[in-house]
C-alpha cells in the first residue's frame, strides 16, 4: 500500500526562488522530504531546539492562514502537523502564530509553507531598538 | 591516529630544536613570546549556516604573511561534510600544557557544529593546506545527553576536554564531554549534574582549578536573543570554580545582575596565578576573580564597566555588549570587545583588582568612528579577538552567533564578516587600526559568510594554558 502523503509548497519571501512542491510522507519531515527532492532548506540542529529551520504556515488544506497578519488563527498548526519531538525553540507566541520546525514536523494536510533564512529572523527582533 | 604516538614530523611554523623539552608548545609563557615566530596562517571558523547559501561551514586558511603576494586572502578552505554546523569555537589536541609529553603533537584541530552537536578532527600536518580526518555524529554525542559543544581546550595528557551547553534535547543541564587520544568519545568528565548552564571554561593545572561561566540552554540562545528569557532567568549569572582532578565543582559564585550572562574566562598565563577575568556581556561589566588567600575560597568583583550609550534611532540605551576578552601573553593587558557599540579596547592590569584603561579603538558596530575600511563598509562590531604571542597585533572579526547577528546586524548575513587588525604597542601601551590589512569574507565563491573565532597554528592567547 501507497505510504500516505501531503502536498507541501515551499515558497521563499525574501529570496528569489522559485517556489516548489514536495510530496511530504507522513512518517518523515518536511527537511526530509526537501532534501530527498535536492531542495536546500536552512536547518541546525535536526532536534528542534535551535530553530534554523523555521517556516510559517501560510495555508493549510485550502484554509488561509492568518499567520503573520493582523487576523489569526483561521488554521491551528498544530492540526497542520505532528511533531516527533517537543519543538523548544519555539515559544507559545510562535506557535500560535503559525510558525512551525520543518526538521520535527511531518504534515497532515496538504499545505504552503513560507520558508528560508529570512523566516527564522522573524521570531526574535533587536529589543533595543 | 592517536597523535601521542607518531614520529615528531609534524609541520610547524617554528621548530623546537632549540628547546630543551620534547612536547608541543613551549616551557612558559615568556618562552612563547620569545620563540613563538611571527604568525603568517590563522585559521578562523567561517559559516554558512542559517543561511539560504546551500554550502558546508568551513574552516579558512588566512594569509597573515606581510611578504607573501597573497596577504590578506583566504588562501584555503576546509569544507566540512554536512551543512547546518554553525561552527563556533574549536582547539588543538595539545597545547603548552603538554610540552613535557614527548612524541605528542600539536597537529589536530577539534571543531565542533554549535547547532549540530557534529565533532570534526581536522589534521593541521600539512599547515597550509589541513584536511578533515574524522567526524564524531551528533547522535554519538547525544548518547551522553550532551549537545552544544563549545571550548575546546587540550588536558595535559593528550586528552581533550569540551564544554557542552545543553542535554541531549538542547535543555539543561550541559556538561563536559572528554574526548581521548584517539579523538573518540571517553565520555562525560564530570559528574552529570553538576552545573546546569555552562559555556567557556579555562584551568589551572598546578592550581588544581577549572573555572566554567554560563551562557544559557541552547534552546534559550539558538533561535535569537529576547528579554524575556532574561526576566524569566534563563540566562546565566555564575561562575563555577572546579576541583581540575576530581572534575566536581567546588564553589560557586552568583555574580549578580551585573554579572549577566558571563561569556569568556581567562586565567592569567602564568600557572602560578590564581587571578583571572571575565566579561558579562549583557550587563557589559569585565570580573576580576582570585583565590583569597586567607580562605582559600574565590572571590569576584566588578572592575570594568561600560556605560550603555544613547542613539538617536534606538529606543533604549544600547548596551556595550563585551562579547569576547584575552590576556597578553606577558598578562600584563585585558584586550576586549564591545561588539554593539562597536569598540576594541586595552586595559593594563598589572594590578588585577585595578584595570586601567591604557587605549582603544572605535570601529564599526552601531557608534564606531570607523565604519569602513578601505572602502569596505563595516556590518558590525568587532566580536572575536586573538593577539599575536608578542602582543603586537591584534586581530578580530565581527560576527557573534548567526541568529544574533540577524537580529542586531542583518547586514552582516549579507555582506559578510571582515577580519581586522590593529596595531599594538605593549610599551606605550596604545592601539592603532591598520587600514592596510583587511580579509572579506563577502567574497566568499558560495555567497558571503560569517567568521568567528581566530587560531594561530602553533599556539595563541586564548587556547594556550601552562601546567
Amino acid at each position: 500500500m501507497a505510504k500516505q502523503h501531503h502536498d507541501v509548497t515551499l515558497e521563499w519571501p525574501d529570496a528569489d526562488r522559485e517556489t516548489r512542491t514536495v510530496a511530504v510522507d507522513e512518517d518523515e519531515t518536511v527537511l526530509e522530504a526537501a532534501e530527498r527532492a535536492d531542495i536546500a532548506l536552512p536547518f541546525g540542529c535536526r532536534t528542534g531546539a535551535c530553530g534554523t529551520c523555521t517556516g510559517r504556515l501560510l495555508e493549510a488544506d485550502g484554509a488561509e492562514s492568518a499567520a503573520g497578519d493582523d487576523e489569526r488563527g483561521t488554521i491551528d498548526v498544530t492540526d497542520a502537523f505532528s511533531y516527533r519531538r517537543s519543538p523548544r525553540a519555539l515559544k507559545d507566541r510562535h506557535r500560535a502564530d503559525g510558525y512551525v520546525l520543518l526538521c520535527i514536523a511531518s504534515p497532515r494536510v496538504g499545505c504552503r509553507l513560507a520558508v528560508g533564512a529570512s523566516v527564522h529572523t522573524e521570531l526574535v527582533d533587536n529589543p533595543w531598538k | 591516529m592517536s597523535d601521542a604516538n607518531t614520529p615528531s614530523d609534524v609541520e610547524p611554523e617554528h621548530d623546537h630544536d632549540h628547546h630543551d623539552h620534547e612536547g608541543p608548545g613551549y616551557a612558559t609563557p615568556q618562552a612563547a613570546i620569545e620563540e613563538g615566530d611571527r604568525e603568517k596562517l590563522a585559521y578562523v571558523m567561517s559559516l554558512y549556516v542559517g543561511t539560504d547559501v546551500d554550502a558546508p561551514d568551513f574552516v579558512a586558511v588566512v594569509d597573515l604573511d606581510p611578504d607573501s603576494d597573497t596577504y590578506c586572502e583566504i588562501v584555503d578552505r576546509i569544507e566540512l561534510p554536512n551543512r547546518g554546523d554553525e561552527l563556533h569555537h574549536f582547539g588543538w589536541n595539545a597545547c603548552s600544557s603538554s610540552c613535557h609529553m614527548e612524541g605528542l603533537e600539536r597537529r589536530h584541530l577539534i571543531v565542533p557544529g554549535q547547532r549540530s552537536s557534529r565533532i570534526h578532527v581536522i589534521d593541521a600536518k600539512d599547515r597550509h593546506n589541513p584536511e578533515l580526518e574524522t567526524v564524531i555524529e551528533p547522535e554519538e554525542v547525544f548518547e551522553y545527553d550532551l549537545s552544544a559543544p563549545h571550548t575546546v581546550h587540550c588536558i595535559p595528557d593528550g586528552e581533550i576536554l569540551i564544554s557542552m551547553l545543553g542535554d541531549a534535547d538542547g535543555e539543561l543541564p550541559g556538561g563536559f564531554l572528554e574526548l581521548n587520544d584517539d579523538f573518540e568519545i571517553e565520555g562525560r568528565w564530570e559528574p552529570p549534574g553538576e552545573i546546569e548552564m555552562n559555556y567557556d571554561y579555562w584551568y589551572q593545572p598546578r592550581q588544581n582549578v577549572m573555572v566554567s561561566s554560563e551562557w544559557a540552554a541552547p534552546k534559550t540562545y539558538y533561535p535569537g536573543f529576547d528579554l524575556e528569557d532574561v526576566e524569566a532567568g534563563n540566562y546565566g549569572q555564575r561562575l563555577h570554580f572546579w576541583d581540575w582532578e576530581d572534575g566536581t565543582v567546588e564553589q560557586t559564585i552568583d555574580l549578580g545582575e551585573e554579572g549577566l550572562i558571563p561569556l569568556e574566562v581567562r586565567f592569567l598565563h602564568t600557572p602560578e596565578s590564581t587571578h583571572g577575568f571575565v566579561g558579562a556581556a549583557l550587563s557589559s561589566n569585565i570580573f576580576h576573580f582570585w583565590r583569597d588567600g586567607e580562605s582559600g575560597e574565590y572571590r569576584a568583583e566588578k572592575v570594568i564597566d561600560f556605560e550603555s550609550r544613547e542613539h538617536d534611532d534606538w529606543d533604549m540605551p544600547v548596551p556595550a555588549l563585551p562579547t569576547d576578552i584575552l590576556i597578553s601573553m606577558d598578562d600584563r593587558y585585558l584586550f576586549g570587545s564591545n561588539w554593539l557599540h562597536g569598540e576594541v579596547w586595552m586595559y593594563d592590569i598589572s594590578d588585577p583588582s585595578n584595570p586601567r584603561r591604557a587605549d582603544s579603538l572605535s570601529v564599526g558596530g552601531t557608534f564606531g568612528e570607523v565604519q569602513e575600511v578601505q572602502g569596505r563598509e563595516l556590518s558590525a562590531g568587532p566580536q572575536m579577538i586573538q593577539l599575536s604571542l608578542d602582543g603586537e597585533r591584534l586581530y578580530w572579526t565581527t560576527s557573534l552567533f548567526s541568529s544574533w547577528d540577524e537580529q542586531f546586524y542583518p547586514e552582516e548575513g549579507e555582506r559578510g564578516s571582515v577580519m581586522l587588525k590593529a596595531d599594538v604597542d605593549p610599551r606605550k601601551g596604545t592601539i592603532e587600526l591598520d587600514e592596510d590589512f583587511l580579509v572579506d569574507w563577502g567574497e566568499c565563491p558560495e555567497g558571503p559568510a560569517r567568521a568567528h573565532e581566530i587560531r594561530w597554528p602553533d599556539g595563541d592567547c586564548t587556547s594556550d594554558v601552562w601546567q
